[in-house]
């Protein structure tokens, strides 16, 4: 019974890649399909890192409605794009090619990552939960800079900013998707193997101490590792906000077991799960009436709030 | 006097309180006892109408609380909860003054700070007038929340566990100011206590309270016996005759060693 | 025994009077700085031009700076005394994204309603919003007191995604974009006289001073002093939606200054409302005139939007408040 709902979660989520991939394109397999299979890569990188980052992330501060994207990651992204479209307007796109904008994105996301960890948790008594709200305030700063610098461009810059602010998977190319996953499979290795000591940590902080796990230590580099996750999907797909606390719960949901053996995959078939669906309902639905981000945002957004309600019940 | 009436209350199907009655004698210091779970604070909640009753009636003085209004009832009755929570930035002067509240509504009249001034002074918390609330410790703070109980000047006073996580020093000093205010001011102090030596010691009369029923209630002498306690909490108890009170020992009751 | 009560008062009038003076100068200011060059001279030589631009726009200015300063810092306390959080304001509880909210709506559904219809359904969604965070964290009972603004500001990025889904849908994205961002150089005679609204909210809010301090204490303790409590809670919140909405009808949202005025009139004089929030208006209202004044000189003739420096200089001080609160 407790395997079926997994199994038919991966038998879903191949369906419908299947359907995302096949779905009105008349087999055309010189344009429209390749192009699908490399979306589907963007979907499944994307994914991936979604759903690891925020399950682990969710383990370190033992709360279950929180996701590292909200750290202020995504700000900085949306600020480096609009101050590039602020600067060099229109050709920002040839001055910097698809490929060094991934990359400087991912390392600027990093470098301010590095920053606000390297101030917040250099102390003993360090707060995971303090450190979220340097990044929502940052958040808050930030978001007002890119305000002001979006009121002040030209409604065609606003519309190629628009495209930065959307999650999407029509930006990814093959070149970065490769590197993405290289990047990202390497990442989780490193966290699969580390597997065991997130199973104590869920016990919680002082008793995963005591059983003798160097919080201090293991929470900076996997802090470090859940950085690296985030700014990879931020710079391939875009902002994904509340995503990850949706895909974290219901795959708690779902593996019915606290064990991240279990969590971990059902997670990435989730976040999978969610993208494909988002995107053949933009596509085939609301006629590209909206975007995938805007979607995603919604769904995820709402059941956040139910979530938050239905905690009150449990406790 | 209070009177509770064939008091009930469950949340969902638990019943915590199964048609309970017990009445409290005025100008005395009622302990409740009993064992965790047992209703005790259920109970003195729903006498300080921060709980609703499901069915049964109170009584304070012949008239059922529900007739009076909660801004009389302030004055009537003051409830003073277990832990207080807020982390709010005032002096103990300020909190005191904020007994006054269900006389003044926010002005303070001359007889207002003189009701102030005798609150601080019947705890001799006067060192202490302009500390902040933040700033004092645990027994300290206990009793700038009493003092501001006190302030109110109500015939009733309802304490959940005044001396949880005090020291010896300062629960005796809460105990004694209790003590005084029934002894000195006539008051009615019902409080809700775990230590069975503070209640032997200090209170006039006990209601002892067991899975949502009185137990058995009546007069220190007659309830505290080691029969008694050892069929309420279901352990031994000896009980230790001195001089100048009495001792329960819990502890180790019979030679084990 | 009054001694020590006096020596206290005493010293909080010398306190008032010293921020009543620094209000006064940055009043001044603030008329004479500006794009259009205004010296003293001329306005004491009734030159009919410089009085133009004083009635016309740099009083109506100043009066929606000062109300708009301190609308935010007032609703801000009273949130956090409802709360029962050092960390709540308009911002971080949803309010600012739900006014923002309110008023698409009523750009894309009632635009013939105009001023009053955008009033109407701006209150009526930061009521709506307000009762329901306060409700979330009433019933959830966080242990960790920063977790609360956490929850808030991702409750308001919700609201946010509601409204950026129909802003995307009509189009109108990017000019609410511009809207949002608070800003007083839309100030003029005839746009602004909503902000008014905020004159007996504060009243009002003084007088209930003393019971939105009780409120503070927590559900029980103000019952057990006799308060209503339900009926204050309603009425803060009543209050705290009329200002929000007028404030961002007018000048767009403006974060951080609820939050960072009560926490330092806190630290120095307590939290008795009765004595700190006059403290408080002031502080507001001052903290929103430096920041205009600032942003009006630092690319002098352009002006940055206040929302910008407010959340500057806000957002700063704000993560000072929680480097303090750590240590």
């Amino acid at each position: 019974m407790m395997n079926f709902a997994r199994y038919f979660l991966w038998i879903l989520v191949c369906i419908l890649a299947v359907t995302f991939v096949f779905m009105g394109a008349e087999f055309d397999y010189n344009y429209i399909i390749p192009n699908r299979i490399t979306r589907l890569a963007a979907i499944i990188i994307g994914g991936v890192c979604i759903a690891f980052s925020s399950i682990t992330f969710q383990t370190i501060t033992e709360n279950k409605i929180l996701t590292p994207a909200i750290m202020g990651y995504e700000a900085i992204y949306l600020l480096f794009q609009s101050l590039l479209v602020l600067y060099m307007g229109m050709e920002s796109q040839i001055v910097i090619d698809k490929n060094s904008n991934f990359f400087l994105s991912i390392g600027i996301m990093l470098l301010y990552s590095w920053v606000i960890h390297r101030w917040l948790l250099a102390g003993e008594n360090n707060n995971v939960y303090l450190l979220l709200l340097v990044g929502l305030v940052l958040t808050l700063l930030l978001s007002a800079f890119t305000q002001l610098i979006q009121f002040s461009i030209s409604p065609g810059e606003f519309s190629l900013l628009l495209s930065y602010s959307q999650a999407s998977f029509n930006r990814a190319q093959l070149s970065q998707l490769t590197i993405a996953a290289v990047l990202v499979g390497a990442v989780c290795i490193i966290i699969w193997k580390a597997l065991p000591t997130f199973d104590v940590l869920s016990l919680g902080r002082y008793q995963a101490t005591s059983l003798g796990i160097d919080y201090q230590v293991f929470i900076k580099r996997h802090f470090a590792l859940i950085a690296l996750l985030v700014a990879t999907s931020t710079s391939l797909l875009g902002p994904t906000a509340f995503m990850g606390i949706f895909v974290a719960n219901t795959a708690y949901m779902i593996a019915r077991s606290p064990k991240h053996r279990l969590t971990l995959p059902s997670g990435c078939a989730i976040a999978i799960a969610t993208f494909l669906i988002a995107q053949i309902m933009v596509e085939h639905l609301f006629n590209y009436k909206t975007t995938v981000g805007i979607l995603v945002n919604l769904m995820c957004g709402t059941y956040f709030l139910m979530l938050i309600l239905r905690l009150r019940k449990a406790s | 006097m209070i009177h509770v009436n064939n008091i009930h209350k469950s949340y969902g199907t638990k019943s915590v309180l199964n048609n309970v009655s017990a009445s409290f004698p005025a100008g005395q210091l009622t302990s409740l006892i009993g064992p965790n779970g047992a209703g005790k604070t259920t109970l003195l909640m729903m006498i300080g109408r921060l709980l609703k009753v499901d069915s049964g009636e109170i009584f304070i003085n012949e008239q059922n609380i529900t007739d009076i209004r909660i801004s009389m009832f302030a004055k009537q009755v003051a409830t003073l909860r277990q832990s207080q929570d807020f982390t709010m930035r005032l002096t103990v002067e300020e909190l005191v003054a904020f007994g006054r509240f269900p006389y003044s509504r926010g002005s303070l009249t001359k007889e207002d700070h003189q009701a102030i001034d005798n609150a601080i002074s019947f705890l001799s918390l006067e060192p202490l007038r302009q500390s902040y609330i933040d700033e004092l410790s645990g027994g300290q703070r206990q009793m700038a929340f009493l003092a501001m109980t006190i302030a109110q000047e109500t015939d009733y006073l309802l304490l959940d566990e005044p001396l949880n996580n005090l020291d010896m020093k300062h629960a005796v000093e809460i105990m004694r100011a209790l003590r005084r205010l029934c002894d000195e001011q006539n008051r009615t102090v019902i409080l809700v206590i775990h230590d069975i030596n503070f209640a032997a010691n200090y209170s006039n009369h006990i209601v002892a309270m067991k899975s949502g029923n009185v137990y058995d209630s009546g007069s220190v002498k007659n309830i505290v016996t080691e029969e008694n306690l050892k069929a309420l909490y279901e352990i031994e108890f000896e009980i230790l005759q001195s001089k100048h009170g009495i001792v329960c020992n819990y502890f180790h009751p019979q030679e084990e060693f | 025994m009054y001694k020590h009560t006096t020596n206290e008062k005493i010293y909080t009038s010398i306190n008032m009077l010293f921020i009543g003076l620094l209000f006064f100068i940055l009043c001044v200011i603030s008329l004479l700085v500006g794009a259009k060059q205004l010296y003293l001279s001329q306005i004491m030589s009734f030159s009919s031009e410089a009085w133009l631009t004083l009635t016309a726009s740099r009083f109506p200015r100043l009066m929606s700076l000062i109300l708009a300063g301190v609308g935010l810092s007032v609703c801000g306390v009273i949130l956090q005394q409802i709360v029962r959080n050092k960390f709540v304001e308009p911002a971080t509880s949803g309010g600012l994204d739900a006014a923002k909210l309110g008023i698409l709506i009523s750009l894309i559904h009632f635009p013939t309603l105009g001023i009053v219809g955008k009033m109407l359904s701006t209150l009526v969604f930061c009521l709506i919003s307000s009762v329901f965070f306060i409700t979330i964290i009433r019933l959830i009972r966080f242990k960790n007191a920063v977790l609360v603004p956490v929850i808030g500001l991702m409750y308001g990025a919700i609201l946010s995604a509601i409204a950026e889904f129909y802003a995307y849908q009509n189009n109108i994205l990017q000019s609410m974009q511009g809207w949002l961002l608070g800003d007083f150089s839309r100030v003029v005679q005839g746009h602004y006289e909503i902000i008014y609204f905020i004159f007996p909210i504060v009243a009002l809010t003084y007088l209930f001073a003393h019971r939105f301090t009780i409120v503070g204490m927590g559900e029980t303790l103000a019952t057990s002093l006799g308060l209503n409590y339900v009926g204050v809670t309603a009425l803060g919140l009543i209050l705290v939606a009329i200002t929000i909405s007028s404030v961002v009808i007018t000048v767009g949202a403006i974060p951080f200054v609820g939050l960072i005025i009560p926490n330092l009139a806190a630290m120095f004089y307590g939290d008795n409302l009765k004595r700190t929030l006059p403290i408080i208006a002031l502080g507001g209202a001052s903290v929103l005139l430096i920041c205009d004044i600032f942003g009006r000189l630092l690319l002098y003739p352009f002006e940055i939007p206040i929302g910008l420096t407010a959340s500057c200089v806000g957002g700063f001080m704000f993560l000072i408040v929680i480097w303090k609160t750590k240590k």
